[in-house]
């Protein structure tokens, strides 16, 4: 079967918004990290005019999984992922995101959750011509659930690993990787298309969960897996994540 | 005007290059309430049958599994470009 993708660009204006170029300039942000969704990658000449014109360098990257330079995923969560050098992380002062939504830009946060400091993500809506400023406040809850999750996972007997037979998320044999760094525990392996939350209940050996499928599913959908959820990278690095100083580890344990 | 541009022009050009004769359309869910436009251009233009993805549609990563057993061609997805699958994350 053949396949064939169409972008669906967006059909008006991208530019940043009036407010958008106030605050970069009240903020004295003079380096941005620019990304922009697939409707609105191929658009940016004018937003690139805009920010050299006020005297503000970009900072870009073709990402792994993209297509296009300067196009953001959302399963760019994790900070390998970018291609951006320690150096260009350094010079950042925050991510400009163009787009809309907050599932793109949201990806920007969670991808620094292992280092030091979140960098704010500014995004510019160039559907509704406005700000939003987004920060390690918009997933707070989420990530103290997924540190209790991480704990309880190196304690966990019995894991659940849940792998998609969807081509393009498929993860079984990095999956596999689990058993080796983790020869004392058990863990059975759940194939779906998509992943059924309802069905999570009808196995109830199961200590907690880790997901192989889209990394988001590990942390926008953790109130969905009442025995806790967290990604498979993460749990094959879970000792290393919860024993190093980070945002993660500065937010405290869920309440 | 639509708020995306459905580029439905390439659509058709690629229905016809490849000859396809069923195929299955994939919308984000923004776009899913254009469904019955874009099956009717598809359907009068090349004479296609069009079947519309009902499910979730990701992004490029969660193509329709099955779709060879229905006899599709060809499956247009919007909202996406080509992925590049990453062995782990």
């Amino acid at each position: 079967m053949d396949v064939l993708f169409l972008d669906a660009p967006y059909s008006g204006e991208v530019k940043l918004a009036e407010e958008t170029l106030r605050y970069l300039k009240k903020k004295k942000y003079s380096v941005v990290g620019l990304y922009a969704s697939v409707q609105f990658v191929n658009a940016l000449d004018e937003i690139k005019k805009q920010l050299e014109g006020a005297g503000i360098t970009i900072i870009t990257s073709k990402a792994d999984r993209t297509h296009l330079r300067g196009q953001l995923l959302g399963c760019d969560n994790y900070h390998q992922s970018l291609n951006l050098s320690e150096k260009e992380l350094a010079e950042l002062d925050c991510y400009l995101y163009i787009g809309d939504g907050k599932f793109h830009p949201l990806a920007l946060v969670y991808r620094q959750k292992e280092r030091n400091e979140v960098k704010e993500i500014v995004c510019n809506d160039p559907i509704q011509k406005k700000m939003t400023v987004l920060g390690i406040a918009d997933v707070k809850v989420i990530l103290r659930k997924y540190r209790g999750a991480l704990m309880k996972f190196l304690s966990a007997q019995t894991v659940g690993v849940m792998v998609t037979i969807k081509p393009g998320q498929e993860q079984f044999r990095p999956a596999l990787l689990l058993e080796k760094k983790y020869p004392n525990k058990k863990f059975y392996y759940f194939i779906d298309n998509v992943v059924s939350f309802d069905q999570l209940e009808n196995f109830p050996f199961i200590e907690i969960w880790v997901n192989t499928a889209c990394p988001r599913v590990g942390l926008d959908d953790q109130e969905k897996f009442v025995k806790g959820v967290i990604n498979l990278n993460d749990a094959l690095d879970a000792e290393e994540i919860l024993g190093t100083e980070s945002v993660l580890n500065g937010l405290g344990v869920s309440s | 005007m639509a708020l995306y541009k459905p580029e439905l022009e390439k659509a058709i050009a690629r229905i016809r290059s490849s000859q396809a004769k069923t195929v299955c359309i994939q919308l984000p869910d923004g776009m899913k309430p254009m469904a019955a436009e874009i099956e009717e251009r598809i359907r009068t233009e090349t004479g296609a049958r069009v079947l519309i993805w009902l499910g979730s549609n990701f992004g490029a990563c969660d193509i329709p599994q099955g779709l060879n057993r229905m006899g599709v061609d060809l499956l247009i997805s919007w909202g996406h470009n080509p992925f590049h699958k990453k062995e782990g994350w």
